[in-house]
């Protein structure tokens, strides 16, 4: 939430019950954290059985300190009556906004219709054979990893006992850590069985992760032979033969393994999209629920109060998606509290008189924190706005206003020109406050050359520019105007400062239609650590500046 | 849950450290802060932005953002220059704190920009003899730092790391050759110029060489785990020269390449279709005229010895343990593992010590990003809350 201290507070009573969906490690993990810390948790899992059992080395592999745990919080789940586990249930819909979402489930005895407060999203992967892209069937004697796991756990291992078993990572596919640490204690599993050798044929290795050298290097101890090579080796369909050139020795080389196992891309769930679509959140690289974006890092969803863990957002690991449970545990006891909180009244506020119904604001608040009440009126949520203000400056009726940023008072702001150099040419900057006034800030702290005659104006967000401060400061004297915005992929409001770009194309044109010129309006993206970079597209503008002379409004 | 009336002490102002403190402030705890050096933001608070025409998603600029909430957080009292000199616990912990004396790398004039409440710069005089220019509110070094008692909770170390220090691979000949740097070296460089330059000539380069690895998966020096932040520091750095100079000829000499961000098969596959990868571990290097280096290497593919002239090389340093995470494990009661890092007791969950009501987070524990950090002192924050409510 911003940082804005606002005089104007209200306490409003929310929801506290959580939704997870789910009934993986993480989510049974997420739903007993957050009964832990005092609130009721609705799991549902569309399968008929929680803990993921179908399928379980599918995320936990053949790690035995994983899948006790496992057992236990199956368990756990099931002997706490705070948490309320819901089988073969899907969401169908959520309404409204956190604190006071409505929930549609469909569930095995029909629909269900439920109040909560927040939602956790906790889908799990799926893994793909790639067997196909090394031109290999499935056999005997070519398995996927996920096939070898099976065998490695269970009583039939010893088949593969004095066999010369190779594993093929890293050609069909870039790769992670995720797979690496999967090859790598199957490598490890493989090798403590009685007369195997191993061999490991990788593209890069993908060790960075924590005790994978480690674990890499001991394999190597332990006998196993690694090939790194740029391009996949010659394997025959059989699968009998594999012939490469050894990048050591340089020189060709064949080998004859008796079982060939091939790497698994690890994939996004099938479900998120819907889930997306349901929620009215992001869809991020991969189809992951989560944009790659560092203000989302680690659990956030792009809308408040719905949080997104473990495989739902990203490739990880146990240990990682036992960070991002902690952390949504964290964000929920942040939000909910003990059912009041406490919320600015006028972060963002609708003129309902001025109003047209428009839906303009709807669609564009990237925080979804605009609902249509039962009158079938927008009423912005307290709790879910971030006071961003792009939907401030899209609704064509001006009938909302953000608390501190009024029209009235940036207005003001461009009218007042208290600057100590009336003679230098006169430069207004709106800057977000996120990152180009903190840039700004920096360059003064650090005494970067600035323009004597520079007045910044902090905006919650670039998106917040309107055309119309834009023009108004040309209107009173500017002799040049920066709109100023974080980088692409970096803004807190996903869109805001590509809105402000927009805005600024559009204001070029009205300049020439009005016969300025275009030069005189510029558009910038920094960041907060970005001194250097503020100083000098201040600098750059004044040296344009110069070279027109004073704005022809100004004389 | 709520950590109201309870108070915990954070050791170490770097990014774990300042996300620990807000966190656990949100929740209504007090916050005790303390860090050994004169300023906050730990190592990352040097870094600088790697964003071309979009943001890489390097993660420096969170480090900002975190800086201005703890320092406008009533909640967290901050203690530069301090160091805890013992703890002891009977059912809570109590501290003594003693002045630290921070060895700080000074800038020429002698004045280093620090952080005070409210975000205001805080400048801190090193020595006032070689500060050309005394800024207005300067505080001098030896006036900082609290001595004195303290009871908490619950304690969260977040010490952070040493970078390798690049002068032990005698062959590259860092602090030798004007324009063998560091990639601690060229984030700062970046950060204050805003363009990467040569430090010989303040210019621009035009071959550049990163060196993957240096320090790390190096079982020569014993240093046996992958530092996970290298590749993509050097990665998205050269990606930024590259789109600021289309004509700058990068070679990456690396082992394996390492993932990053959520898109990266794609932002690889536009790297190696702009600069040479070059699979092998670099022999040594030479200056030659110009301040260029000449930099001699095996190639993989016909096993000749190659020579190759650079105006700059970047030597990716990776994360080593703090030498004095010994001296921490002592005071704390908590372990070492095999590394030097800090050891978790449970492999799921490493901000767990061997002392109940210790937690750590963040690269004291082990090798990982800025993101990580965080996300690590998120859930060392929620450990706290869980350890509070057992023992309230
Ligand atoms: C060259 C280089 C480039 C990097 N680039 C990136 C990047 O682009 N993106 C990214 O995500 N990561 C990057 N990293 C990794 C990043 O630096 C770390 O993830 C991050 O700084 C870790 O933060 P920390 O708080 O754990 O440790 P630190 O930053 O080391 O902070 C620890 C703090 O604790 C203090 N302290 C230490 N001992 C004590 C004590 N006894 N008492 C009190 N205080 C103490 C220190 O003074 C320091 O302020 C890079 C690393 C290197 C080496
Ligand atoms: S667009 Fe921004 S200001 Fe408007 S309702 Fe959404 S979050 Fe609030
Ligand atoms: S954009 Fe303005 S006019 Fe349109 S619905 Fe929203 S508030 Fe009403
Ligand atoms: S590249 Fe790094 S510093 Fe720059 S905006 Fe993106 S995350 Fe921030
Ligand atoms: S991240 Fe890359 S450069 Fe750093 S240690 Fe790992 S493999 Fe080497």
């Amino acid at each position: 939430m911003s940082e804005m201290i606002l005089s104007d507070m209200e306490e409003i009573k929310i929801n506290t019950d959580v939704l997870v969906v789910g009934g993986g490690y993480t989510g049974l993990k997420a739903a007993k954290g957050i009964s832990d810390s005092g609130y009721s948790v609705v799991l549902i899992e569309s399968d008929t059985i929680i803990g993921g059992e179908k399928n379980p080395l599918s995320f936990i592999g053949i790690d035995v300190t994983a899948q006790d745990e496992l057992k236990r919080l199956v368990d756990d789940v099931a002997a706490d009556d705070a948490v309320n586990v819901l089988m073969n249930t899907r969401l169908v819909s959520a309404a409204g906004v956190p604190g006071d979402f409505t929930i549609r489930l469909a569930t095995s005895d029909g629909d269900l219709e439920k109040k909560i407060g927040a939602i956790v999203v906790a889908t799990n992967f799926s893994n793909k054979p790639l067997s196909g892209a090394y031109g290999l069937s499935l056999s005997d004697s070519v398995l996927t990893l996920s096939q070898l796991e099976y065998l490695l756990s269970g009583s039939d291992r010893d088949r593969l006992s004095n066999k010369t078993i190779a594993f093929m990572v890293g050609f069909a596919q870039e790769g992670d850590a995720l797979v690496m640490e999967r090859i790598l204690s199957n490598v490890l599993a493989v090798e403590s069985i009685g007369g195997c050798t191993t061999y490991v044929f990788a593209g890069n290795l993908k060790v960075a992760s924590d005790g994978l050298e480690r674990a890499y290097l001991e394999s190597r101890d332990k006998g196993a032979t690694y090939f790194k090579l740029k391009t996949m080796p010659t394997i025959s369909p059989d699968g009998e033969s594999i012939s490469f050139i050894d990048p050591v020795l340089r020189k060709k080389m064949e080998l004859s393994p008796d079982v060939i196992v091939i790497e698994e891309e690890i994939l996004a769930d099938e479900m998120n999209p819907l889930l997306a679509a349901i929620l009215r959140i992001d869809v991020g690289p991969g189809g992951f629920l989560q944009t790659d974006n560092i203000h989302r890092f680690p659990v956030q969803s792009n809308r408040e109060g719905i949080f997104v863990i473990g495989g739902t957002r990203d490739v990880q690991n146990i240990p990682t998606a036992l960070m991002d449970v902690e952390n949504a545990v964290l964000e929920i006891n942040h939000l909910l509290k003990d059912g009041k909180i406490v919320v600015p009244k006028n972060k963002a506020v609708l003129d309902i008189g001025k109003c047209t119904f428009c839906i303009t604001c709807y669609r564009l608040c990237p925080h979804g924190a605009i609902y249509w009440d039962n009158t079938n009126k927008p009423v912005i949520s307290p709790v879910a706005c971030q006071g961003c203000g792009i939907c401030a400056s899209d609704c064509p009726m001006d009938a909302i206003q953000i608390g501190n940023y009024s029209d009235a008072e940036i207005m003001d702001k461009i009218k007042s020109n208290g600057s100590a150099a009336p003679d230098d040419l006169r430069i207004v900057a709106f800057c977000c406050q996120n990152s180009a006034y903190e840039a700004g800030l920096m360059a003064d702290a650090f005494q970067m050359e600035t323009p004597a005659n520079l007045q910044v104006i902090k905006v919650p967000c670039a998106g917040k520019v309107d055309l119309d401060y834009i023009m108004k400061a040309f209107v009173e004297g500017a002799d040049g105007v920066l709109v100023m915005a974080c980088h692409p992929g970096n803004c807190k409001s996903e869109k805001g400062n590509t809105y402000a770009e927009w805005r600024v194309v559009d204001a070029h044109r009205m300049l020439e239609e009005t016969g300025l010129e275009k030069e005189r309006l510029g558009f910038v993206t920094l960041a907060s650590n970005m001194g250097i970079g503020f100083s000098s597209a201040v600098v750059d503008l004044e040296n344009r500046l110069k070279a027109l002379g004073t704005s022809p409004f100004n004389k | 849950m709520s950590t109201e009336n309870n108070k915990i002490m954070v050791i170490g102002g770097g990014i774990a450290g300042l996300t620990a403190a807000w966190e656990l402030s949100r929740l209504g705890a007090s916050v005790e802060l303390v860090e050994k050096t004169c300023f906050l933001g730990g190592h990352a608070i040097g870094f600088c932005c790697k964003a071309t025409d979009e943001c890489v998603q390097c993660g420096a600029c969170s480090v900002e953002d975190m800086l201005k909430k703890v320092v406008g957080e009533p909640g967290i009292t901050v203690h530069l220059a301090t160091e805890v000199d013992k703890i002891g616990k009977n059912g809570i912990f109590s501290v003594k704190l003693k002045k630290s004396s921070p060895t700080v790398n000074m800038p020429v004039d002698g004045v280093i920009k620090g952080y005070s409440k409210n975000n205001d710069p805080l400048y801190v005089v090193v020595d006032k003899d070689k500060a050309a220019q005394i800024p207005e509110g300067a505080v001098d070094l030896s006036e900082l730092g609290t001595t004195g008692e303290l009871e908490v909770d619950a304690v969260i170390l977040a010490s952070g790391f040493q970078p390798f220090n690049a002068e032990i691979k005698k062959t590259y000949g860092y602090n030798q050759f004007k324009n063998v740097i560091t990639g601690m070296d060229l984030e700062r460089i970046k950060r204050q110029y805003g363009d990467v330059i040569r430090p010989s000539d303040k210019k621009q380069p035009e071959t550049i060489a990163f060196i993957l690895c240096v320090g790390s998966r190096d079982e020569r020096l014993g240093n046996l785990w992958c530092s996970q932040v290298c590749c993509p520091y050097a990665l998205r750095m050269a990606n930024d020269i590259k789109f600021k100079n289309e004509e700058a000829d990068i070679s990456v000499f690396y082992m394996d390449i390492q993932n990053f961000g959520k898109n990266f098969p794609d932002f690889y596959e536009k790297c190696q279709s702009s600069m040479n990868f070059i699979r092998t571990i670099p022999v040594d290097i030479f200056p030659v005229e110009d301040d260029k280096l000449k930099m001699r290497y095996f190639n993989e593919e016909d096993g000749q010895s190659v020579e190759n002239v650079f105006d700059l090389v970047v030597l990716a340093v990776g994360i080593t343990p703090d030498p004095d995470n010994k001296n921490l494990a002592k005071l704390l009661e908590i372990g070492l593992n095999v590394d030097g890092f800090l050891g978790g007791i449970d492999p799921l969950n490493r901000t767990r010590t061997a002392n109940e009501g210790v937690f750590i987070a963040g690269t004291v524990e082990g090798p990982k990003s800025i993101a990580g950090s965080m996300a690590q002192a998120g859930q060392a924050a929620a450990e706290v809350m869980k350890y509070l409510e057992v023992n309230k």
